[in-house]
């Protein structure tokens, strides 16, 4: 009854009964290698990040998180809405919209990040599971890309929901809410490179502190430092200092490097960088900026995991 | 028979450590134990045919690819660590889908896998339990059952009975061979415990500070000697005498007499030379040499299987 499944029919009179051997077989099924591999560590990681077939606890933060960053799309909304109704265009002129909400959330994207990001990541090292990925068809490189990815998905989605929920709201509560996509269609693709800018650093420089140690808890308590207090610090520095100095002080202001950019994109300076002696600096030194915050920290997180072995 | 694994020369330099001085050795169809002290290279060996580690020089074919080159070899082997490797929070059913997903199975056919493989490992009923709440004898289930997941052709155990305790070890040496008697899989079993391999493994390599000490069949090393044991309840001094008298040579051990012989007039001496003593005997039986003294037949350099 070993090896495969037995099936033994008895038949006496009308009955029937079958047995099986419903044990340990063979497989001789399809191998889907290194693809499905991949694919495999990149589901398991945006399970992960949104907490799914886990306990309640780990739903918490990333719904609570995810919640929070809507709720500020809805209320915005909300009020734009409410103003142009009760006052008319004029008076909902200068209220926050697309190109603002960046700038408004991102210190809660950034703590989003902070929290969620390292359960991708380190859990895996201080558990060893990593030692399990790298003895199945692929390697290193294979899986720290498949986590990368599979946190800038879910960090895109969180990124882009609250914009469209604000869209939605600003077209709803327009009194003429073709008029308004006619006008601002254009938001659509800012939005969704705006989005895609503010998800691709904030996950590259999260995966790369969670990538240097085991204890989620150290990775989150860091990155939250890192984006809380590199604000007010760059801010009084530049100020204090003035000049080109202080204008270089500001570019290390880690929360507003992809706001620049969202700046750039809307063609609008938002209320965060208003006052940030950075903005005065050409576009492209923006852009490079940005994408040196970008590809640096993803290169040196790539080279730690691609020599990693158990 | 064609080796499984074949290892030509190997040898893994760490700066001044030497972890492997150019072994060459043959893994074949069945459960072979690699026997060795901690630092004897083992893990290094394991690690190298599991395509992780570059050998400094030589080569290690796995299944017939160059373990180093090759990825897609390791859809084709197993391996269960000697070191925690479990996550706590989820399930084993869904840590053993997800394993099965990663060596290359379709998600569907990963869960089917996953029940049956559990059962094999006797945790059909516990599967839905976090495996953080899961005794040290069940996370050795788990272990074994993620490196079974995806049907591999061979299984590398490293430790497998670690931390068990003497049922748990019983019941992990019992699956150990079920895996192969029934399910033709073969098995690399490393350890340093040499009774699990003596009681588990068809074949042995023992390795030393990174040299092959000796390998061959473990019926070569634990196989019948050429002496009788006996044991008697008084007058051994007298039967010793008498022994002697008739040309045989006798050694004690503290427990009994190894009565030295190499055809079947021994018995016959010692016969007489019970009647001759009136010592009365207890027990008498072919002697067994254990697996322990590998390591002292290996000192002496006159082993039954001493490498070249």
């Amino acid at each position: 009854m070993s090896g495969s499944t037995s099936e033994t029919r008895a038949v006496s009179g009308h009955a029937e009964g079958r047995v099986f051997d419903i044990g340990y077989e063979r497989y001789d099924g399809p191998r889907e290698g290194r693809h499905r591999a991949r694919m495999a560590v990149f589901k398991d990681g945006v399970r992960i990040a949104l907490g799914l077939g886990r306990g309640p606890r780990a739903k918490v933060l990333p719904w609570g998180f995810i919640a929070l960053l809507v709720g500020i799309g809805f209320i915005m909304a909300l009020v734009v809405g409410a103003v142009l109704r009760l006052g008319g265009p004029d008076a909902a002129a200068g209220l926050p919209n697309h190109s603002d909400f960046y700038g408004i959330s991102s210190i809660f994207f950034f703590v989003f990040a902070a929290v969620v990001a390292p359960e991708l990541l380190c859990p895996d090292r201080r558990d060893g599971v990593i030692n399990l990925y790298l003895v199945r068809p692929l390697n290193g490189s294979d899986y720290i890309v498949a986590r990368w990815l599979a946190f800038l998905s879910v960090s895109l989605c969180v990124a882009w929901l609250p914009q469209f929920v604000l869209m939605i709201g600003l077209v709803m509560g327009n009194p003429d809410p073709a008029g308004y996509l006619q006008t601002h269609w254009l938001d659509i693709p800012r939005i969704l490179t705006a989005g895609a800018a503010i998800a691709a650093y904030t996950t590259t420089l999260a995966m790369l502190v969670a990538g240097f140690t085991n204890r989620r808890a150290y990775a989150a308590v860091f990155l939250v430092g890192l984006f809380v207090i590199t604000t007010p610090f760059t801010t009084a520095l530049a100020s204090e200092i003035g000049g080109a100095a202080g204008q270089w002080i500001s570019m290390f202001n880690l929360t507003n490097i992809p706001v620049h950019v969202n700046d750039l994109i809307f063609g609008e300076v938002s209320g965060v960088t208003s006052g940030a002696p950075a903005r005065e600096f050409p576009a492209w030194v923006l852009v490079g900026w940005y994408f040196a915050w970008v590809v640096v920290p993803g290169l040196v997180l790539w080279t730690r995991y691609r020599r990693l072995t158990p | 028979m064609e080796a499984l694994v074949e290892a030509k020369n190997l040898a893994k330099h760490y700066k001044d450590v030497i972890a492997l001085n150019g072994v060459s050795f043959g893994i074949f169809d069945g459960i072979t134990g690699v026997l060795g002290e901690n630092g004897a290279g083992k893990s290094t060996a394991i690690k190298i045919f599991l395509g992780l580690l570059e050998p400094t020089s030589g080569s290690a074919i796995v299944l017939g690819e160059d373990a180093s080159k090759s990825i897609s070899v390791r859809s084709k082997l197993g391996y269960m660590p000697e070191h925690d490797c479990l996550p706590s929070a989820v399930s084993a059913a869904e840590f053993l889908t997800h394993m099965a997903e990663v060596s290359g199975l379709p998600p569907a056919r990963a869960r089917t896998r996953a029940a049956d493989t559990l059962r094999h490992a006797g945790l059909f009923e516990e599967r839905y339990r976090a495996i953080g709440g899961y005794s040290t004898g069940m996370k050795q289930r788990v272990k074994l059952a993620q490196a079974l997941v995806h049907d591999p052709k061979m299984v590398f155990l490293d430790e497998p009975t670690a931390g068990l305790d003497p049922a748990g070890r019983e019941e992990m040496l019992d699956l150990v061979r079920k895996t192969h008697r029934e399910f033709g899989i073969s098995i690399l079993f490393s350890s340093h415990l040499m009774a699990d391999v003596e009681r588990t493994c068809d074949r042995i390599i023992v390795l030393q500070g990174g040299e092959l000490v000796q390998s061959g069949e473990v019926s070569d090393f634990t196989g019948e000697t050429e002496s009788v044991f006996i044991e008697v309840d008084a007058n051994q001094e007298q039967l010793v005498a008498e022994l002697q008298r008739r040309g045989v040579v006798v050694t004690s051990d503290g427990r009994g007499l190894n009565i030295q012989g190499d055809d079947k007039s021994v018995y016959d001496h010692v016969r007489d030379s019970l009647v001759a003593s009136g010592a009365p005997l207890r027990r008498m039986a072919p002697n067994r040499r254990a697996l322990a003294e590998l390591f002292t037949s290996s000192d002496e350099g006159n082993g039954p299987g001493a490498a070249q």
